[in-house]
């Protein structure tokens, strides 16, 4: 951090890239860590906020973590490192990816099951119905099915 | 059989109805913390009145300890500090750990001797409980206690385990309730 | 003297609407016509009444009369009048009877736009949409009464509105949300009143579809304003923050939205009847959970609402009543409700069937999301917290087969098809979809696949949306309904472009600048011009200028960071300059010592198109009430009442 303020006020000085000038609140010279660091900081949460995570919270406890992960991360931390030290300090809230567990797998398990369940469902209702309505019955239906559909096309030009 | 399956969506809404009720008389915002029943972490900081003089983890274990965060800046803490000394005085070994304002300690240009003179003039018209003041100079030692703000207490045994915890300002019915329990049992 | 006039006038309301959820069910069902013929009057003197309670409190507000401890709490003298005015539902108890006003609202135009539906059907869903109106009209009554005074100490000044509310997101985005929460309630009714009779036909279909068409374009038109003013209001530059808040509304518009198609479905074809009735009752009832968690506080939202546990349990109870009440019925008559169509395996019913099922399946995602934390906390296994890592995980796999479907669907016949039918129009779907793609990826230069799978999946819809529309053998002929469905798909692909580049394109740059600086972020020079102190109607503030410049245009934005005195609130006003193309978005943040200031810039492309996206499904929901069939069905009521 301190080389590289150095090397923007040389750069100043001597007149190169004078728009570079501005200094960056959390400057990385890596461009995979500034990733990593903005990742963090979009899932990690402010566990004092209401609910947000800590790249928008300007409590003192996000700019606190937001500080830490700074730092984490120029040290050369994985992603996973700096959530597993947040999660062991601030608990599971903290991270906005809930863990894997016998509670949480269901989030993936139902949605999946509700799929093949209503599917299957309907399959079964549309067999049934072949069965057990005989074709002459639904040839009547399919006609006045029909009709209505003329007569509300024909109320559609008239109107 | 077939009726059976109409009985699902009442079902599900009834068992979600349960968790809702149960949800009602929940604080969403008190999260469990999670150093509870662990081992104090290590750290090294100086004293908050005088530099020179510097603790570790040891200095809080020896004795059941209170580890109260706190900053003359926050108004809760002022609340809490008259029944702190009660208890200080009730023979309860508390330790303070100072928590600087962030907004301000972000810049690193916060200044010690007026942090001093306030912390001073407090103690002396509120009650001093404390026994010495950790000053947390980066709030490192509070980010490893999973602090979110001030006040926090942590209640730490002889062998520097965490037993207890508490967010917010302790009163005389949250101490009977929370901690008291704990102290007595140790004995 | 008025704030009671309005108080009074909500509790004849509430006697008034026990009646009409009463008498004319007992009149429909016992075959008495002068008790069925009294819903329509006390359905009108209701709206009068809770519209007197309305006008009551509005002018409490406007008049600053801080004796009401609502008008107290949440106004100001200094507050600029249209504030005043829609400080009504800036806070819980006007936010309820604003809510109560509409739903008196929509029942009034059921009973007026009904008139060809047969006196004892009508009566019943107006029964129905009574017992709701009991239970909230109570709601608002017993615990959170707008009109309570103060009296004999009232405050001389009011402690303001909350500044985030100060706004004209503000002024219409609650109305209408709660147009669309609350539009549902006339679904529910008409299916709840059908599964009384048990008369599931083709003509509930025909009659619940364009209010349901209704409260959907206004649910869209409510979370759109929602997400644009959160986008410009709360001074980080999100547009969706999978908030409890934000799910609670997104829910409901899931379900209408399977609803709608489903609804079709069943006018045209008499299937999924049982499943459609479903669907109607869950689109309320979500509704109705939304407005439980709101309002209950019982989880950690963004959006901050006062919560109280006494208030949470009376709209559980209400909940249980009304949802538990309606599933309960649909659980003993659904099974009478035989659907006799029959259609093949390939065919629109089915693809509309898959299609309806991957929104329930999303549906269901995000009631897990938004809920599981609760469970997870109550079961004992400490706090967690499910989040944007999360839902943006498994809404880019859901993306994919949803909108393979989308694409296909519209092209294919009822009851039965041959996929070998379309090769020639798949095919060349296919084609203009690559080339659609790479006209976007080329000047974008974008490098994230799920952005470019988003704009590939896109480019499918709209490909094959115009297809079918060129397909037709008489474009002038397409019915307006047809045009519906057709805008309402091209938003929905639109609104995934403007995800898809916003979400993985967007630059910002979080910086300490000093007035006079300039830096560059993709081709575009932002310069800090000045900082200047003013002092605005209730607040005092940071004004920062900035020019930016590119190429030869320049424009110039103006950034704010406010304080309001009366809450002493700091809030941020982003300074932004919208394009079809990109958004520059500058936003304050803190002063420093050095005299330099925290500054965010934002570079964001397209996110224009996610609400271009919400505004065409609004258009198309609009397109489809245009349709001449609903006409004429108002036409038939129209010459009836003549008649008669």
């Amino acid at each position: 951090m301190l080389n590289l303020y150095r090397f923007l006020i040389m750069a100043s000085f001597f007149w190169l890239l004078p728009l570079q000038a501005v200094e960056q609140t959390y400057a990385f010279d890596d461009v995979n860590k500034q990733a990593i660091f903005d990742e963090l900081t979009q899932e990690l949460r402010c566990p004092k906020c209401q609910n947000q995570n800590i790249a928008d919270s300007n409590a003192m406890v996000a700019i606190d973590l937001k500080n830490k992960t700074y730092e984490l991360v120029q040290k050369g931390e994985s992603k996973q490192d700096v959530i597993d030290f947040m999660v062991a300090r601030y608990g599971q809230f903290v991270h906005y990816d809930p863990p894997v567990n016998a509670v949480t797998i269901w989030l993936w398990i139902i949605p999946v099951i509700l799929l093949f369940v209503l599917v299957f469902i309907m399959f079964k209702r549309n067999k049934e119905t072949t069965t057990r309505v005989s074709d002459d019955y639904l040839k009547q239906a399919e006609e006045v099915l029909n009709q209505l559909d003329s007569d509300s096309a024909k109320k559609d030009k008239e109107a | 059989m077939k009726n059976l399956r109409l009985f699902i969506p009442i079902g599900v809404f009834l068992l979600t109805a349960v968790f809702l009720y149960k949800g009602l008389f929940s604080d969403p915002t008190n999260i469990e913390n999670a150093n509870l029943e662990r081992p104090f972490p290590e750290f090294k900081l100086p004293d908050l009145m005088d530099p020179s003089i510097s603790y570790s983890k040891q200095d809080v274990m020896g004795d059941m300890t209170l580890v109260n965060v706190w900053g003359t800046w926050c108004v809760t803490c002022r609340v809490e500090l008259p029944f702190m000394t009660r208890l200080r005085q009730q023979g309860v070994r508390i330790v303070g750990v100072y928590y600087d304002n962030a907004a301000e300690a972000a810049f690193g240009n916060l200044d010690v001797s007026q942090t001093q003179q306030e912390v001073k003039e407090m103690l002396a018209q509120l009650g001093n409980p404390f026994q010495f003041n950790i000053y947390d100079v980066k709030r490192d030692l509070s980010l490893d206690l999973g602090v979110t703000g001030a006040p926090e207490s942590f209640l730490v045994n002889e062998k520097g385990i965490i037993l207890a915890h508490r967010r917010g300002a302790i009163d005389e019915r949250i101490w009977q309730k929370e901690f008291a329990p704990i102290i007595n049992g140790a004995k | 003297m008025i704030p009671e006039i309005g108080h009074f006038a909500l509790l004849i309301a509430l006697v008034f609407a026990c009646c009409q959820s009463v008498l004319p069910l007992i009149g429909a069902q016992k075959n008495n016509a002068d008790l069925t013929a009294l819903a329509k009057p006390l359905v009108y003197a209701n709206f009068a009444l809770l519209t007197l309670a309305m006008i009551c409190l509005a002018w409490a507000f406007y008049f600053n009369d801080f004796s009401v401890t609502y008008v107290a709490m949440n106004s100001n003298t200094q507050l600029p009048w249209y504030y005043r005015l829609s400080a009504l539902w800036g806070a819980h108890e006007g936010s309820l009877l604003l809510w109560v006003w509409i739903l008196s609202l929509w029942t009034t135009a059921v009973a007026i736009f009904s008139r060809s539906l047969d006196d004892v059907d009508i009566a019943r869903v107006l029964a129905v949409m009574g017992m709701i109106a009991v239970g909230f009209i109570a709601f608002v009554v017993f615990t959170s009464n707008p009109f309570e005074r103060t009296f004999p100490n009232f405050p001389v000044d009011g402690r303001d509105l909350n500044p985030l509310l100060q706004d004209f997101g503000l002024i219409i985005h609650p109305p209408m949300l709660y147009m669309g929460y609350v539009g549902f309630s006339v679904v529910f009714a008409f299916a709840v009143a059908a599964l009384i009779s048990g008369k599931l036909d083709a003509t509930w279909a025909r009659w619940s579809r364009p209010w349901t068409l209704s409260a959907w374009g206004f649910l869209t038109m409510g979370i759109t304003l929602g997400s644009w003013w959160a986008y410009y209001e709360l001074g980080w530059g999100g547009w969706w923050f999978w908030d409890p808040v934000e799910n609670a509304s997104f829910m409901p518009w899931l379900a209408g939205t399977a609803l709608i198609h489903s609804l079709s479905v069943t006018e045209k074809r008499g299937a999924f009847k049982s499943w459609t009735v479903l669907l109607a009752i869950s689109a309320f009832s979500l509704s109705l959970l939304g407005t439980f968690l709101v309002r209950s506080g019982i989880l950690v939202s963004v959006h901050a609402f006062a919560s109280d546990p006494t208030r949470g349990l009376f709209i559980l109870i209400y909940l249980l009543i009304v949802i538990g009440g309606a599933l309960t019925l649909y659980a003993m008559r659904a099974s009478t409700v035989v659907s006799t169509h029959r259609y093949k395996l390939f065919s629109r019913e089915v693809l509309l069937f898959i299609n309806n099922v991957l929104l329930v399946v999303a549906l269901v995602v995000v009631l897990l999301g938004t809920l599981l934390p609760l469970v997870h906390k109550e079961l004992g296994l400490g706090s967690i917290s499910i989040g944007a890592p999360f839902f943006n995980q498994i809404s880019s796999i859901w993306f994919i087969p949803f909108s393979i479907v989308l694409g296909i669907a519209p092209l294919i016949r009822w009851k039965q098809d041959k996929l070998s039918r379309h090769n020639k129009t798949l095919f060349t779907g296919l084609v203009l979809t690559l080339l659609l793609s790479l006209t976007f990826y080329l000047p974008l230069a974008l490098d994230s696949a799920l952005t470019m799978s988003g704009i590939v999946l896109a480019s499918w819809i709209i490909c094959l949306t115009l297809l079918e529309v060129i397909k037709n053998k008489s474009v002038k002929k397409l019915s307006l309904s047809h045009w519906g469905m057709v805008f309402g798909h091209l938003g929905f692909a639109v609104l995934i472009i403007g995800i898809a580049v916003t979400q993985f394109s967007t630059v910002e740059k979080n910086l300490r600048m000093k007035p006079g600086e300039s830096v560059n972020i993709q081709g575009y020079d932002f310069t800090f011009e000045s900082i200047d102190f003013v002092k605005g109607p209730n607040y005092s503030a940071y004004m920062g200028e900035f020019e930016v410049v590119k190429g030869n245009s320049q424009v110039h934005l103006h950034a704010e960071k406010r304080y309001y005195n009366v809450q002493s609130n700091v809030m941020t006003e982003a300074g932004i300059d919208a394009g079809l193309w990109r958004d520059l978005y500058v936003a304050l943040g803190e002063s420093l010592d050095d005299g330099s200031w925290g500054v965010r810039l934002y570079v964001k492309p397209f996110v224009r198109w996610i609400w271009l996206g919400g505004i065409l499904m609004v258009v198309a929901a609009a397109f489809c009430l245009a349709d001449p069939r609903y006409r004429s069905i108002l036409a038939a009521k129209l010459t009836t009442s003549k008649a008669g």
